[in-house]
């Protein structure tokens, strides 16, 4: 759909709540966001949808006026009909809070280290006409209990850091709600957190927004959430807008070309998008009959402040060569320490750990370098993973000089090779991470895990810092290798959908525990567990109007027609 | 206060009471160990007039001839007890000499801290607040104080305020004026590192989610620099004001000398051209102690700024779990 020439306005009388017209952002001399313009009415809702770089979370800053100093906003931002965007800060201040809520990305950096949940929660409660501190104290104590807080003065007396990051995010859409704002800004509200904490979460903004009537402005790369918690989506790639319209006609039919390839990265919408790169495993899985990996009865416990928590216990799985094996489950399920029992970076207390028939568990660090060969990693995140002083054929090939692997031309000949398996050019050798993209990074890294010629990559979440048309990129680099090279995976991840695509079989881990175990398909077709259930029927499926939530009219509306 | 800080405070006291008594034996070792005894030198100088035996008498006397050990063990139980001896030069005991010359270095020494301070802080805050090129032109401040040695300021300092504007007359080193300018020409160079890091800080604090996130909750910038960002601006500054304290103390040394005050540095001057040993000795004990107490002192203060300090035991492990920090973690022990 053509960019905005000609802006349809739906006017009802009253000024919409939040009106964007024509708003241009620079940061320097760098346009990141031009032309966008659309409307929000009372108790509305709409999502700005797209990946890094969109601009989408330039414009709710631009809405917040709070664009670092190098930004540079035009065009009109009118809030309930007055201006906002040429205000002077002195006049626009009273306006931050009492109306206009902001509820941030990352709740883990969004509050101050240093100061306790409650004084920064008093600040908010400044906003509001209560002379008494007692009274203020109060309602902050009640705003957490509508949150979902369980302890309220708990969470009050609390430095950050002691609360979880869904409490956290909690406590950040109280503080935004409790001076009563008519629109609200999230800004990725859920993409630091597990998929059964997003549901409630945003559950929890649907709800306020039902009972308070307050606008939403929802920020996110998400389609499915996007459709299935906003009334108006508008599409944006490269600061300008793709598409715009009401959820169910965008979602339904998206007329973009760009829409369309966002509607096809989203894993839960599309589960069977990689059948045949993934049927080799399945094939593989039934003639195969010996497994590659055989995890039996496993079990680690830890001493943490003096008390034994069993982070592991009494798990067991075997992976087929050549298949994907995915151990989900969310934060704190015993996942990441059942992949470093896995690895022998920890010894189990009890249990066997078989990976190509070698006993991993109570070897030696010496012992364990042959299976490490045959063992190999690619962490969660590639912007923190890779050594930024470090060239790609460096980081690539460092594997190989560690095992003394071939001549010197050899190995230069080897990370080209492999390079080229995980789709990177050669051009890109001498680059250092920082001049690659997340999905290139992320790449760089498998290249790494690769170079080795390993039986076994372990994956834990490959893709969980990236965009879903990253994401997407990188599961089809995996599936292909996989295919080929007849690799096993064992594939760490707490998103459902992303492990139906990829997966062949898999483990539910919920404390400790395996809850439920099998193929794919036993799995999702038919989740016996109730944890699996739940985890199930959290993955944002972007069916809009959970039937409570039916779409209103005249609430949120996009300018473009 | 919390139990665990307590543990925490009397561990690091420990700590600073071993390092002080290990800092002593290793001068006295030093000071054994080198070759020309000053003792014996001035007993030794013809000037004196002493002969072989008298020195003897003097030698046994004092001590000298017994074994190190027990020399250690007297000498330590003597310094314990703030007995330093005698001063060679003047014969009055060392521990009068120092009481008399160390508050005018205490008061400028801490007048010179807290005019460091002081400007540190301004600084910082104009180049967060104040609008455009006025800020910016403040972070030129920090490089400009750094490149400017502290005598240099000191003699425009006397000459502007003293000369010119009367303010003090230099023949009168303790009044207020004439030290008030002493601590502005002895707290400036060190500022500027203060600044320097603190500005830093405050940048990078500035940048982070949560100070927008305050601003999104209304926060006016003096609000927002005083509640949410001086805090964890100040850990750092903490660490560079117990490491500035040798330079402050040397700094003091000149700059008493071009204010022409009497404080630790002339005494130091005075002795050390006399070869006056049990000043010296007591002096660098003195000075080690004061930063012994200094790094102490920013160790407790440590915990007190930033509560995700763990005190003791176990790395800090933050609640991952989904929903739920678990019981125990809310128990630890920083919070």
């Amino acid at each position: 759909m053509a960019p905005p020439d000609g802006l349809t306005v739906i006017s009802q009388g009253n000024p919409p709540l939040l009106r964007v017209e024509d708003l241009s952002v620079s940061y320097g001399r760098q346009p990141v966001v031009s032309d966008v313009g659309f409307e929000i009415g009372r108790a509305g809702s709409l999502a700005l949808i797209g990946e890094s770089g969109s601009g989408k979370s330039t414009i709710a800053r631009a809405v917040l006026r709070l664009l670092p100093r190098t930004g540079r906003a035009t065009g009109r931002v009118a809030f309930e009909g007055r201006e906002v965007l040429g205000l002077p800060e002195r006049r626009f201040r009273p306006l931050r809070g009492r109306a206009i809520g902001f509820v941030p990305q990352d709740p883990g950096n969004a509050l101050n280290p240093v100061r306790t949940v409650g004084a920064q929660g008093e600040e908010a409660a400044a906003l509001l006409d209560e002379p008494n501190r007692a009274r203020r104290t109060a309602l902050i104590l009640e705003t957490f209990a509508a949150v979902g807080l369980d302890d309220p003065r708990r969470v009050y007396d609390s430095y950050p850091h002691q609360l979880s990051g869904g409490m956290l995010q909690r406590v950040l859409i109280g503080l935004a709600i409790l001076p009563q704002p008519a629109l609200l800004v999230a800004d990725e509200p859920t993409s630091a957190l597990d998929v059964t904490v997003q549901k409630r979460i945003l559950d929890l903004l649907s709800r306020l927004r039902e009972e308070r009537g307050i606008g939403l402005l929802l920020i996110t790369h998400d389609l499915a959430i996007a459709a299935e918690w906003a009334d108006a989506l508008v599409v944006l790639k490269d600061g300008a807008v793709q598409e715009a319209g009401r959820t169910a006609t965008v979602f339904a039919s998206p007329a973009s070309a760009y829409a369309r390839k966002l509607h096809a990265d989203v894993p839960s919408l599309n589960p069977d998008r990689y059948a045949a790169s993934r049927d080799v495993g399945f094939r593989r899985r039934e003639a195969d009959a010996s497994p590659k990996i055989a995890v039996s009865a496993v079990t680690k416990t830890f001493r943490v402040d003096g008390r034994i928590t069993t982070a592991v216990d009494g798990v067991s799985f075997a992976v087929p060569t050549g298949t994907t094996h995915a151990l989900v489950g969310e934060s704190g399920s015993g996942k990441t320490t059942t992949i470093r029992l896995l690895l022998g970076l920890e010894a189990p207390d009890a249990g066997s750990i078989r990976v190509a028939g070698h006993e991993v568990a109570g070897r030696t660090h010496e012992a364990l370098r042959g299976v490490r060969r045959q063992l190999q990693l690619v962490y969660q995140n590639p912007f923190t993973s890779l050594d930024p002083t470090w060239s790609v054929e460096a980081l690539v090939r460092e594997p190989l000089d560690r095992y003394g692997i071939g001549t010197r031309a050899e190995r230069a000949e080897q990370v080209r090779a492999v390079l080229a398996d995980v789709g990177l050019k050669a051009h890109l050798l001498p680059r250092r991470p920082d001049a690659l993209s997340g999905g290139q990074r992320q790449r760089v890294a498998i290249a790494r895990a690769l170079v080795l010629k390993p039986d076994v990559i372990v994956l834990d979440e490959p893709t969980s810092a990236l965009d879903v048309s990253v994401q997407a990129d990188i599961v089809e680099v995996l599936l292909s290798l996989q295919a080929a090279l007849g690799l096993t995976y064992v594939f760490v991840s707490h998103d459902l959908a992303l492990v139906r695509q990829l997966a062949h079989s898999v483990s539910v881990m919920h404390r400790g525990r395996i809850v439920e175990g099998g193929t794919v398909a036993d799995i999702f077709d038919n989740p016996r567990h109730a944890y699996t259930a739940a985890l199930l029927d959290a993955v944002p499926s972007g069916i809009a109007g959970r039937a409570r939530r039916a779409p209103r009219t005249g609430t949120g509306e996009p300018l473009v027609a | 206060m919390r139990h665990p800080y307590l543990i925490y405070a009397g561990k690091r006291l420990a700590q600073a009471v071993a390092v002080i008594l290990l800092t002593y034996l290793f001068t006295f070792v030093v000071v054994s160990i080198l070759p020309g005894d000053p003792v014996t030198n001035v007993l030794r100088d013809p000037q004196n007039g002493f002969s072989e035996e008298q020195i003897q008498a003097i030698i046994a006397a004092q001590g000298l001839d017994r074994p190190l050990l027990i020399q250690l063990w007297t000498s330590l139980t003597h310094f314990l007890s703030g007995d330093f001896g005698l001063s060679m030069r003047s014969s009055r005991p060392v521990a009068t000499l120092i009481a008399e010359a160390l508050p005018s270095t205490l008061t400028l020494a801490s007048a010179g801290l807290a005019v460091a301070l002081g400007l540190a802080f301004a600084v910082a805050y104009g180049t967060q607040f104040l609008p455009g090129r006025i800020g910016s032109a403040l972070r030129a401040f920090p490089s400009l104080f750094l490149s400017v040695p502290n005598f240099v300021i000191g003699l425009a300092l006397i000459h502007v305020f003293g000369f010119q504007l009367g303010l003090f007359r230099v023949i009168e080193p303790d009044s207020a004026w004439a030290t008030l300018s002493a601590a502005i020409a002895l707290g400036i160079p060190i500022s500027a590192q203060i600044a320097e890091v603190l500005i830093a800080n405050l940048d990078h604090e500035a940048r982070q989610d949560y100070a927008a996130v305050a601003r999104s909750r209304g926060l006016s910038p003096a609000r927002l620099f005083g509640k949410h960002l001086l805090k964890p601006s100040s850990l750092p500054v903490v660490t560079v004001i117990a490491l500035t304290v040798g330079e402050l103390l040397g700094g003091s040394l000149v700059t008493e000398a071009v204010f022409g005050r009497n404080g630790i540095g002339s005494l130091v001057q005075r002795s050390a051209a006399a070869q006056d040993l049990p000043v010296l000795q007591a002096v660098v004990a003195l000075a080690a102690l004061v930063f012994v107490l200094v790094n102490l002192a920013a160790d407790l203060v440590y915990p007190l700024l930033d509560p995700r300090l763990k005190l003791v035991g176990n790395p800090e492990r933050r609640p991952e779990t989904a929903d739920e920090a678990t019981p125990s973690s809310l128990r630890t022990v920083a919070g």
